[in-house]
């Protein structure tokens, strides 16, 4: 065939699949300079951060001079003990957690403020160090007493490479979820009509969930072995890491069901089409770019902020990471877990209901 | 009542006018041909009688009937051998089928490729194991959807006693077809579909044709007399 029949072609097929390259050339640029504007900027300017009282000699008027000191780059928040603070903490909920002792508007008094950082959260730990410096100077500027501030790192003390562990694991799964998944599913509309006649729709697709979703325990496990491995001749240290814990294990699992179950719902919708496979596509950039993934949520604008305190996958991530790297109990996440197990049943409900009306109008 | 019906059944999609008012009964045993042009509503009958289709109107009856299918794609998991793709719908079967599989296999003459990727039979072995797939559970009324396509004359000639050995046992079969030459020696009843409608239906021994015409010039005739004169009276196989 010459170049010319072979361009007439393309131009067909493009006829043929206008709403797959309408999503592609249109939908999905228009997504992405739409999305840029959510972003805004990175800095950390508002922050999360805990004041809690040294002790109960400590007023609420010295609460509120902290909150002026701290004003600029954070956002504060007065939690009543440090051991809630902490927990807070370990949740992400806050990145850091102010300890204001008493006598703060006594000039002349000798004050030690203590600033805890978590030793997991690297994007946040090594800036903290700069924030430790500066906050000490503007509440001794601002306060009558002499501050000195101590910055603790609490928990246990990761890197970047251990940091990015969870958030690989995590992609992995999305990238599975929403690609791979669809791929699989598509390739068998060839039988579905069989399938249709002497099984149904539901066992195929509850088929594939139940298999997939226990394939995912594979690259979990690859995980745990290689960080094994690699703490034991690398330089990198993977201490205190457990990609087989509890609680990483069931978030991950149910975050996997969840994406899976819809990936599927859209493949089903759309007849097993290649628009199908694309806007799973478009799905997978949403979910990964909305989860806070590998940013603290705290470091984003405040529309950015309150997509991805939305997000499912955004506890996912915390949960999972809480428990691979912190060695969090899944207790500590029992009312997360919870909740992505709900978010799974209502995606799987989805899920049947698109099977029901695929059925009905067909 | 028929346990497998159409009754007055319209189906559209979108701006098309598939079938048009039909009312066809399946009679529960022998060999039933369903001839036509393309495009008459053979495929859209075998369709709604499965339930893979639902009717714009009228009402399809499906009374615990048990149903195979061959279809007109060949419809199998591709990146399966011929054996896993007959492992996995044997799975599905909830009774014990003796030695059915192994006679399948026999006279479709599927033993030479059990082992190959479904993907790479071709178009002859394709329709056989589609065929195979449509029998495997040993359904009361298998319908088949252009079942000859891409076999060559010797499988024919296997299949198509196979097929009504398979009726004599007290099931039936229903092919959609326009070779209705090779259908002749064993179809029990004729229907005739042309433009969504049924042109006509009887059984085969009231069809009374000449020594020198078959079946087939019969219901080329009937459809082209039909399309000659629209307003005129009907033309019939009889």
């Amino acid at each position: 065939m010459s170049l010319r029949s072979q361009l007439r072609k393309e131009v067909y097929w493009s006829r043929r699949n206008a709403a797959a390259l309408l999503l592609v050339l249109l939908l999905l640029p228009g997504f992405f300079a739409a999305s840029s504007v959510l972003f805004q900027d990175v800095i950390p300017r508002d922050t999360p951060v805990a004041v809690v009282p040294q002790g109960e000699d400590v007023s609420s008027q010295e609460l509120i001079l902290v909150h002026a000191g701290t004003g600029t780059y954070a956002d504060p928040v007065d939690v009543d003990s440090t051991e809630e603070a902490l927990r807070q903490l370990e949740r992400e909920e806050v990145y850091a957690v102010v300890e204001v002792p008493a006598n703060i508007d006594q000039a002349g008094t000798d004050v030690t403020f203590r600033l805890y950082v978590d030793g997991t959260m690297v994007p946040f730990k090594e800036p903290s160090a700069t924030i430790a410096t500066i906050m000490e100077g503007q509440l001794d500027e601002s306060l009558a007493a002499d501050v000195t501030l101590e910055r603790i790192v609490v928990g246990n003390d990761h890197d970047l490479s251990a940091y990015l562990l969870p958030i690989a694991l995590l992609a992995l799964i999305m990238l599975f979820a929403f690609t791979y998944v669809p791929y699989n599913l598509a390739q068998e509309s060839r039988v579905m009509d069989r399938i249709r006649l002497e099984s149904s729709v539901e066992a195929l697709v509850g088929a594939k969930l139940l298999f997939f979703t226990a394939l995912m325990v594979v690259p979990i496990v690859v995980f745990q072995v290689a960080v094994l491995a690699l703490d034991a001749v690398a330089t990198v240290s993977f201490e205190h890491v457990t990609a087989l814990a509890p609680g990483a294990l069931l978030a991950l699992l149910l975050t996997f069901v969840t994406l899976a179950a819809l990936s599927m719902a859209v493949m089903v919708l759309t007849r097993f089409s290649t628009t199908g496979r694309f806007v799973n596509v478009v799905f997978l950039m949403g979910v990964a770019g909305f989860s806070g993934l590998a940013y603290p949520v705290g470091y984003f604008s405040p529309v950015r902020k309150a997509i991805v305190r939305a997000m499912p996958t955004h506890y996912a991530t915390i949960t999972v990471r809480s428990s691979m790297l912190r060695g969090s109990s899944l207790a500590t996440f029992a009312d997360w877990v919870l909740g992505l197990a709900v978010v799974a049943l209502l995606a799987l409900l989805v899920l049947k209901l698109t099977v029901v009306y695929d059925r009905r109008w067909r | 009542m028929a346990a497998l019906a159409l009754e007055d059944v319209t189906k559209r999609y979108g701006d098309v006018l598939a079938l048009d008012g039909v009312s066809l009964s399946i009679d529960p045993s022998g060999f039933h041909c369903l001839l036509g042009p393309n495009g008459s509503g053979k495929t859209t009958t075998i369709r709604l009688l499965l339930g893979l289709e639902r009717p714009t109107a009228g009402r399809v009856v499906r009374d615990g009937v048990r149903l195979g299918s061959g279809f007109q794609q060949p419809s199998f998991y591709p990146s399966l051998s011929v054996r896993e793709n007959l492992a996995v719908f044997e799975a599905a079967i909830d009774r014990d089928l003796g030695e059915w599989h192994d006679r399948l296999v026999t006279e479709l003459d599927l033993e030479p490729v059990l082992g190959r990727s479904a993907a790479d039979l071709s178009g002859g072995f394709a329709r056989k194991l589609d065929l195979a797939l449509a029998l495997l559970a040993r359904p009361d009324v298998v319908l088949l959807d252009e079942p000859l396509g891409a076999l060559d004359d010797v499988s024919t000639a296997r299949i198509l006693p196979f097929l009504a050995e398979y009726c004599e046992a007290g099931n039936a079969v229903v092919v959609s077809t326009h070779e209705a030459d090779a259908f002749e020696p064993y179809a029990d009843r004729v229907t005739v579909l042309h433009q969504g409608q049924v042109l006509d239906d009887r059984e085969r021994a009231a069809i009374d044709l000449a020594s020198d015409e078959s079946l087939q010039s019969r219901y080329v005739e009937a459809v082209l007399a039909r399309e000659r004169d629209e307003s005129g009276p009907d033309r019939d196989l009889g």
